[in-house]
């Protein structure tokens, strides 16, 4: 087996906000089985700025799967084909030598695109601005055990934590909807004691402002759940609906 | 956040939250479970036909007798489907407008079911056969003079026809037998998906009960599914 990849790729190319876009196919030549997505897409790049040709523009930061920066529908599947990882984590040996790849942008009204592969994803900013924060005074750090957090809780709560952002679950949904990301925002705070005096608030507001930045609503087709690279579950979904019902009826 | 409280009528606090898309979502849910309880009581109602044309005729009448307390009931049925419906087509549209450009390719990376194509994704159209199949239903016997009258279908049934060979005269028309025997497999698929998902959308879920309610779910979907096909299919084999 060659340990090298001869591909041809669809990417979506778009020059600002308002310009057309439109898909132009590129050939890479020798590329390893050992480099990430991301990689493969500098090898391009390299190429595109030798010919003088604009390189295509994608988001990127940490590459190793933290920060939630990457993005990219894969041939349709968001961060490509494997669960729970991210495109800068997904590797070449994941295709074949010949194969034809599709590439776009997260497609949501909430999520436009700026440039090529980057989307705008300030939403979510301005979702968590709404609500997804606890309130703290300033002044000494309180002690680390004050607080008692039940384990299992606490395991909770961080497995909702390890939500990154990246919107795969918009891009994934059939509805564009961020119920995945607001619930995991939500839940993790849900959870813990801390969160507790700002809870009814911080739901309503969530959703409010989820509404409000033209997501779709959640239908429980569980794509999210399979797309997300953090392997966030629907149980958070349930949580915030729970959480939503609760607020409803009792908060004042 | 501004919550809204006092001014209108006191409700308006859960007018507003159940217009967000969550409450939208419980909305269909609550409306999508009576009709499913609806769906068990017609269900079992109609399973008299199988015991005898007395048994049915006999049913029928009771019910009819219970005047006011019928009228409410189909009051609240109607309110029901409205809402249902109104809500699936509303968020429906909703949720296709938070797409406004598709992708070129979509694959899911959910582990393949049992299923080829998993009710969820098709809810909106099996419910639009399933309001169809309801329309012809409604008139067929809610509106069975009206529709005799035009002239068009049942000319076979007798006006004054008693209620069980009412029902047979009309399962016999062979409109009425493909729209039921294919509606109610299509309602089956619906509710499969359906019954499940309100309890996801009204939070209830659970690592003990969940696996429960999904195996609920197929087993109604089968029941609703059999139950209801199995009439057209015994009128035109058996009568
Ligand atoms: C006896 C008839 C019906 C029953 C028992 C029924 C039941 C249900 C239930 C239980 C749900 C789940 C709600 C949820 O996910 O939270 C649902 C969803 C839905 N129904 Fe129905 N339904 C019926 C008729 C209809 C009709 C006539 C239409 C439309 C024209 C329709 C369209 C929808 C849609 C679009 C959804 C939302 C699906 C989703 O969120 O994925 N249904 N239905
Ligand atoms: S670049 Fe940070 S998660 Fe992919």
């Amino acid at each position: 087996m060659s340990d090298t990849l001869n591909l041809t790729l669809k990417v979506w190319r778009q020059a600002s906000p308002s310009a057309p876009g439109e898909f132009k196919t590129y050939k890479v030549y020798d590329i390893s089985t050992h480099m990430s997505f991301l990689e493969m897409l500098d090898v391009l790049n390299e190429d595109l700025i030798s010919k003088g040709e604009e390189p295509i523009a994608f988001d990127h930061d940490c590459r190793e799967g933290i920060c939630g920066s990457c993005s990219l529908m894969i041939n349709g599947q968001a961060h490509g084909p494997d669960r729970t990882t991210t495109t800068c984590q997904l590797h070449m040996r994941r295709f074949r030598s010949g194969d034809m790849i599709v590439i776009e942008p997260w497609r949501a009204r909430a999520f436009p695109v700026i440039r090529d592969l980057v989307v705008d994803r300030s939403a979510f900013d301005r979702i968590m601005t709404a609500g997804g924060y606890v309130s703290v005074n300033t002044g000494n750090a309180v002690d680390g055990n004050a607080v008692l957090v039940p384990k299992q809780n606490a395991d909770k709560a961080f497995a909702s934590a390890t939500c990154i952002g990246c919107g795969a679950c918009v891009a994934a949904c059939k509805n564009a909807s961020a119920m995945l990301f607001v619930s995991a925002k939500v839940s993790q705070f849900a959870l813990l004691p801390q969160g507790q005096p700002e809870r009814s608030q911080r739901v309503e507001a969530m959703v409010a402002k989820m509404d409000e930045e033209g997501f779709g609503g959640c239908t429980n087709t569980n794509e999210c759940e399979a797309a997300c690279p953090a392997g966030i579950t629907v149980d958070n979904i349930a949580r915030l609906n729970r959480e939503y019902i609760r607020a409803t009826l009792t908060a004042e | 956040m501004k919550r809204q409280t006092g001014g209108c009528c006191g409700l308006c606090w859960l007018w507003s939250s159940l217009s967000s898309t969550i409450g939208q979502k419980i909305v269909m849910a609550l409306t999508g479970l009576a009709l499913c309880g609806f769906l068990l009581v017609h269900l079992g109602g109609n399973l008299l036909l199988y015991v005898g044309e007395q048994k049915y005729n006999d049913y029928a009448h009771a019910l009819h007798a219970q005047g006011a307390l019928l009228l409410v009931a189909e009051i609240g049925l109607f309110a029901m489907f409205v809402i249902h419906i109104g809500l699936a087509f509303r968020t429906s549209f909703a949720n296709a407008a938070a797409r406004p450009i598709a992708y070129a390719m979509r694959q899911s990376k959910q582990d393949p079911g049992p299923l080829a194509q998993p009710p969820s994704g098709v809810m909106l159209a099996t419910g639009i056969v399933v309001l169809v199949f309801l329309l012809v239903h409604l008139s067929d016997f809610k509106f069975f003079s009206v529709t005799r009258a035009t002239g068009l279908r049942h000319q076979s049934v007798p006006a004054d026809a008693a209620p069980f060979a009412r029902a047979v005269g009309v399962l016999q028309d062979p409109i009425s037998a493909l729209v039921y025997f294919a509606g109610s497999l299509v309602l089956a698929y619906h509710v499969l998906h359906g019954f499940a998902s309100a309890f996801q959308t009204l939070g209830l879920r659970h690592p003990k009960y969940t696996p429960l309610v999904k195996t609920l779910s197929l087993v109604f979907a089968i029941v609703v599914g059999v139950g209801f096909a199995s009439f057209p299919f015994w009128a035109w084999t058996f009568r």
